[in-house]
Order: C-alpha cells, then structure tokens, then sequence
C-alpha cells in the first residue's frame, strides 16, 4: 500500500449529516424501545415500525432520483444504519436497502416501485445458489423477493409467501430459501456484469452492518458504565476497579475507531469505489470484533444479572452474533483483505 | 468527510520537488550510519540545515524563524519525513513541546534567544519530568529545588531524560515545597545543562533508541531559569502534557492525522509491505508461492485490519489503540516470517529494510512514552466514559507525610 499518499483524513460530518443522525437517532429512540424489540422476538419483524420507517423515507432514500428515490449515498444510508443498530430495530433495513439499490443497477423494474414504497420487502442471498442446498437469507422470513447469484447469472427469486421463520439467536428473520423450488425467477444481468452488481451489494452489506453492528455495541456500554457506577464492592463503586474500567474503556475506543472505519468505507464506495476496495471487509471485520468483545465485556461486567434474559444487555450480546454472522464468517473476510495488500505491492 | 487526493497547485507540487530534492541531499548514508550507532534522535547537520531554512518548524511564521507552512506544506513535508524514515528527527517533536511555555512564561530577554536558536536549529530542550521512582505520577516529582535569592539549587536524579546528552536545556519538573499538597508544590525550571553538579548518563534501549538518566547534584541556576510562578508547575506543565496528549479536534480539514498514533501506524504500515513482497518473493514447500498462501494472506489481512483500526481512531483514543495494534501486529509478522523475520538491518539475508524486525521492537516502547497505555485509559475512562476515579492512598498526599 502507498503509505506517501496525501490524502485528506477529514472524518467529520457536515450539518446535513448531523442533521439526518439526528432525525433518525430520535425516529429510532422513539419508535423502537427495546419493549418493542422483546415484543418482537422471536421474528425480529414490526409492520407497524416497518411502515413508519417508510413514511420517513426509510425505503426510498438510498434509491435513485430516476426511480423515484431520493438519491442519497453511502454515507447518509451508513448514518442510518448506526441509528438503527442502536435501536436494534426490528425492521430489515440493511437487508432490503441493498438489494432495492442492486435492483435499481440492474434496471429491474417490476418489483422495484413496490420495493420503494416498502410494500415488498427483497433480500440478498449470502452465498452463491447451488442445486440441492437451500440457505439462510437474512430477512428471508419477510421478504418477498431474493436477490442472488446462480452462476454467472444475477438472479431475482420470488415467491407470494415468504418461507418459514426458524428461531435464531439473534431473533431475526431468517429463513430457509430451497430456490431450487422457485419457479418465478427472472434473470437481471449475466457475467461480469451479474458480478459487479453483487459484489456492490456484498460491499454495501458488510458496510451498513459494520454501522449497524457499532451503534449495537454504544447502548450496551452505556448500561455498563451506568451499571459500574452504583454497584459497589468492598465499599467502592466496581467502576473504579482498573479490572473493570479499562475493558470498558477498551470498548470505547473500539467504538470510536469502528465508527470511523465504516464511514470511511462508505465514503470510498460513494466516491471512489475502485481507490480501497478493502475496506468494506475491513469495516465488517473490525466492527464485528467490537461489537463480539463489546457487548460480552459489558454482559459480563453486570455479573450474573448480564447473563439473564430480563436485562438489556442481553438483547444487544445475543445480537453482535445474531447480525454480524448473517452474511457468513467475517474473518474469512481477512483472506480477500490480505489478497489486496499483496496486489498492492506486486 | 473528505478522504480525496489533494491536488496540488503549481507553487505546492513545485515545494514538494523542492522538498524532496533537499531532503535527498540532507538525509546521506552517514547520517543514517550515526543514527543507527547513537540511536540519539537527532543530528547536527540535519537540524542546523532544516534551520536555516526555516524548515526545522516550516509552520512557524517567517519571524519566527519558520517558513510559514500552510497545511498542505506541512503535511507535504511530514510525508517527505516519512519518505526518508527520519528517525533522527525524533527530538523535534520532544523539543517543541517546551517552547510554547517558554514563550508564554518567561521574561523576552531570556526565552526570545532561546527560541531563535531552537527554531534554527542550534538549540535543543529535553524533558525532564520521570524519575527513577516512577514516571506515570508526574505530580509526585522529589527532585528538590530550593531558592537563596536570586539562585535555585537543584540536587535529585530524573530518569528517561531522552535527548539531554545532545540538548542544551531541560524543562525540568522540580519540587518547591515539600509540605504543599503534591501538585502544589511544584516548580518548573530550564535548566542548562552545561550548569556545573549536571552528569548525563545513557541508557540503551532495545529499539536502538538512547535515552539518559540525569543527576542534578548541587546545580545552582539563576531565578530567571524559571518557568512560571513558584509552585505553580502543575499548571504551566499542563500546556505541553496536554498537548503530548493531545485532546485537539481536527480543525484542518484533514490534513492532520486523526489519531495521535497514526505514526505507530506507518510503522506497521511499512512492516506490512515488508512482509507482502517478502511473501512474493518467497517459494512455499511446494513450490508455489507463500503469496498463495492461506495463512499468510489471512495474517497479512488482519495486521491491515489493525492498521486501519489504528488510523481511524480518533485523539488520545488512537495514541492507545495504534500502539496495541503496532505491538500486536508486529509480533504476529516475525511470526509469520519465521526466524528470517528475526534479522536486523545488515545481517545476512535479512528481508528488505528489515523493517518488520525493527517494528517489533519499536512497538514495546510506544505503549510506554508519553505517557504510558494504562495511564490513557485512566484518563480515557474518566474524562471520556466519566467513570469515577480510584480514591488512591497517594493521590493527594502531601509529599513530607505531614498533615496539613
Ligand atoms: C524510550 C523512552 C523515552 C522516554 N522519554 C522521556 C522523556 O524524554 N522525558 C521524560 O520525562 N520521560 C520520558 N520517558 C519516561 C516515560 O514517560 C515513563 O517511562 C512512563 O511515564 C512510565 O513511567 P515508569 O517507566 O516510571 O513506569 P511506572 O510509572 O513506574 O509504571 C510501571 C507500570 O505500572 C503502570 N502504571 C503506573 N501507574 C498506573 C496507574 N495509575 N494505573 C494503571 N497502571 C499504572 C504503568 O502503565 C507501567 O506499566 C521515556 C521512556 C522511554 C521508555
């Protein structure tokens, strides 16, 4: 890699994205308190949040103009999947933004007007379909249509009723997709095209979940740091044991770096996709380890109370896993980094 | 957000040739040669010529004695620092922190030739705060200063006085007042160090980099050596730790790293490349090349992981994590490499620049100076996450024990 470049390093945000933090961060605060998250369980689907989430633009935003969407990029929809993994809302966010926007690449028409107003719900198959093996879709339980690779070919798979949920640990709404079963497919692109639109997709992903998976860790330290304050131990606040800070601390700055890498990321893909092509699995993997450390330390540092169902944090440590691992192992995801770094120098 | 290339304007790009064609000049094997030798941070020529040309400190204005830098230029000749792996220019960074003090503190007959000669490169100010008994607690100094008119003598020992055998004066932290509470009762001092009683011993460390331990043995100073009010050290301390600590928002646009580890991280940077080409060039068992190799590609994606981790970690934040990553990092890479990856510079069939091997033993010292990783997560875990702070036995103490 060029360690000489001179590059501007600016990672603040402009008004308009504080702007958009700011509404989503209250839009999310408000409409998802965690009440709602356990009343969701184990579907990890709300129509009703779903359908306010569209009424704020939610489906729409990261759409084209020419499609009716509003245009915004990476960096706006990155800012909003952060607000939604604070909220660990139970909506398919990710999932369908992805997708509505490879559909749009691809100039896929048919499902795409239903897919802007949030009506049909799409998904992104994780891995390439093979004869004689169904998989998991993240957000296969409620989504309508799913976006995959067969061969060289870009596929759309859609049914009238979604499959069945089956119980995860993350309470999301997985589902088995037999696509062999599925007569209404419609091929969108073929070869390196069909590629190109999936790897994009596949960077877009790992991108939002990497947001996502950072605002999931931020409400789980700040119950522990609560926490650390008032219980108390041998007549001291456990929060000023160093045994008890400092993982916390760790936290913290995990937090702020993984915030940072996945911004950085979504700005590479906006404005210059081909310049770090790494960073999206940089961004994966990083954010995945925080948020795996991140939500076990803080679990653990409310003692046995973390290890219960009752308390908070267990929503947000069942979850660093239940979404970090939908779209498969993330440090195998260290391979295709490593690949990059030895192209940069041959 | 901003991450675009910086274009260049005529007058920047033709720096830039300028730049890199002086510093190609200056930066001559002999002075690698005594840096390797020494392992001081530091070298007369270099320092004297950058001086003279006011590209010693180039964003201090013209007066000043700089070449008033704008943040493009500045940035331009950090990376053509870099480019040259210009180790010796270590004791820039340790001496420019004192300066501002000395500005702000001391009357103009005495700091403004003091500075003149710094900016140009003729003078050099260590720092002078750990000792022997413990460097985390600043506030607990012993070096005793006592005052007889217009003279102060100094008698104690401080440790880790990187740089006092090539520098001229230290910014010493001293203690005035023994019954005060421990942070009241210090002084701070530039002390000359050709000041008879003044005996400068080195300490290697196993970087290659020097460091000293110093003895203050009846040094008689005069009063106008002294920076700051009397028993008001901790406050006048507080400008130059803070910035070696530095809490700054980015207010240039990005032009300035984010984390005040992204030097660490070069480092790593560099060791990455290393191991990448070595990997190239090197067969695996089977013939192909070690480039094809799982593992290797998988260690080489978690070092760049680290990397990136380290730069994009904001402040104080990124001081900690740069330096965990440097440590882990570089350790995983000599791993990799296998006893290859244990040759330094010279010796026989070391690989490259043998910069991974000198990583790895870089890295140990970044979680100790300036403040050590623990003493960042203290600091982190009060003032960022607002955790209470330990009520330590000597935290306030009074340094003669007495009751006050
Ligand atoms: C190469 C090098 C160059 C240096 N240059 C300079 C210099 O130019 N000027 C100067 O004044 N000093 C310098 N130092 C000193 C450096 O700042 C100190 O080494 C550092 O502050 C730690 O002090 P110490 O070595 O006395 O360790 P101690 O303070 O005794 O600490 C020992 C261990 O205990 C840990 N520890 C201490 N207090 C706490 C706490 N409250 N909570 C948790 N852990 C704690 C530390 O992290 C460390 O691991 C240099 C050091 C090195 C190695």
């Amino acid at each position: 890699m060029d360690l000489l470049e001179l590059r501007r390093q600016d990672y603040s945000l402009d008004e308009d994205h504080q702007l958009l933090l700011t509404a989503f961060g209250e839009f999310f605060s408000e409409q998802s308190p965690t009440s709602l998250v356990r009343e969701c369980e184990p579907l990890g689907f709300s129509q009703d949040l779903w359908n306010r989430l569209v009424e704020m633009g939610g489906t729409s935003m990261g759409l084209p103009e020419s499609v009716g969407g509003d245009g915004a990029g990476m960096i706006e929809l990155t800012l909003v999947a952060e607000e939604f993994g604070r909220a660990i809302a139970p909506v398919p966010y990710i999932e369908h933004t992805v997708t509505a926007r490879a559909l749009a690449a691809a100039g896929e028409s048919t499902v795409l007007p239903a897919a802007l107003d949030g009506s049909h719900i799409v998904a992104l198959a994780s891995f390439p379909v093979q004869a004689g093996s169904p998989q998991l879709v993240p957000a296969g339980a409620v989504a309508r249509s799913v976006l995959a690779l067969v061969g060289d070919d870009l596929v759309l798979f859609t049914v009238d009723t979604p499959p069945a949920h089956v119980v995860n640990q993350g309470s999301t709404p997985l589902a088995w997709w037999d696509f062999d079963a599925i007569a209404d497919r419609a091929v969108l692109a073929t070869g390196a095209r069909a590629h190109e639109i999936y790897d994009r997709a596949h960077d877009e992903r790992m991108t939002l979940t990497a947001a996502a998976l950072v605002g999931l860790t931020e409400p789980a330290l700040n119950i522990a740091v609560e926490f650390s304050k008032t219980r108390e131990t041998m007549g001291v606040p456990i929060a000023t044991l160093q045994g008890v800070s400092f993982p916390m601390t760790d936290v913290a700055i995990a937090i702020a770096g993984a915030r940072n890498v996945a911004r950085k990321a979504a700005w590479y893909l906006e404005h210059a996709p081909d310049e770090r092509p790494e960073l999206p699995a940089i961004a994966m993997v990083y954010a995945s380890q925080t948020a795996t450390k991140g939500t076990q330390v803080t679990a653990h540092l409310q003692g046995g109370l973390g290890f219960t169902i009752e308390a908070d944090a267990s929503l947000y440590f069942l979850r660093s896993k239940g979404w970090g691992a939908l779209a498969g192992d993330p440090q195998a995801k260290l391979i295709a980094i490593g690949d990059h770094v030895l192209n940069t120098v041959n | 957000m901003d991450f675009t290339l910086v274009e260049l304007d005529d007058d920047h790009r033709q720096l830039q040739q300028e730049i890199r064609t002086f510093l190609e000049g200056l930066f001559t094997p002999d002075v690698f040669a005594e840096e390797h030798e020494t392992g001081s941070g530091y070298n007369k020529k270099v320092y004297e010529e950058l001086g003279a040309r006011g590209w010693l400190y180039p964003e201090k204005p013209v007066e000043e004695g700089g070449a008033g830098f704008d943040l493009v230029a500045e940035r331009i000749m950090d990376l053509e620092l870099f480019r040259q792996d210009a180790r010796v220019m270590m004791m820039r960074g340790t001496s420019s922190l004192p300066l501002k003090a000395i500005r702000k503190y001391m009357p103009a007959d005495v700091a403004d030739p003091i500075l003149k000669d710094a900016v140009e490169g003729r003078v050099l100010v260590c720092l002078g705060y750990s000792e022997p008994d413990g460097g985390s607690d600043i506030a607990n100094a012993k070096v005793r200063a006592v005052q007889d008119g217009d003279m102060w003598t100094i008698n104690g020992s401080k440790m880790w006085t990187t740089g006092a055998h090539v520098s001229n004066y230290t910014f010493l932290v001293t203690r005035t007042d023994p019954d005060a509470p421990k942070h009241k009762g210090i002084t701070m001092f530039l002390v000359p160090l050709d000041t008879p009683g003044v005996t400068i011993q080195g300490i290697r460390t196993f970087s290659g980099e020097r460091t000293n331990i110093v003895y203050y043995e009846d040094v008689v100073i005069h009063d106008k050596y002294r920076v700051g009010g009397i028993n008001d050290g901790w406050n006048v301390l507080h400008g130059p730790l803070d910035e070696e600590h530095s809490i700054g928002l980015d207010m240039s646009g990005g032009l300035t790293d984010l984390s005040i580890g992204a030097g660490f991280c070069r480092v790593l940077g560099r060791a990455i490349n290393e191991v990448a080409e070595w990997a190239h060039k090197t067969p695996a068992p089977d013939g192909s090349s070690l480039a094809d190799d799982v593992q290797v590609r998988e260690r080489l994606g978690a070092a760049m992981v680290e990397y990136e981790a380290g730069l994009c970690t904001p402040g104080p934040m990124g001081r900690v994590k740069a330096s965990d990553a440097l440590v882990q990092q570089s350790a995983s890479l000599i791993d990799l490499m296998g006893p290859v990856g244990l040759l330094p510079l010279h010796a026989d069939g070391a690989v490259g620049e043998a910069d991974t091997e000198y990583a790895h033993r870089f890295a140990q010292g970044t979680a100790t100076y300036g403040g050590t990783v623990e003493v960042f997560r203290t600091i982190i875990a009060n003032h960022v996450l607002g955790l209470p702070k330990p009520n330590y036995p000597g935290a306030k103490v009074f340094m003669a024990g007495k009751k006050k």
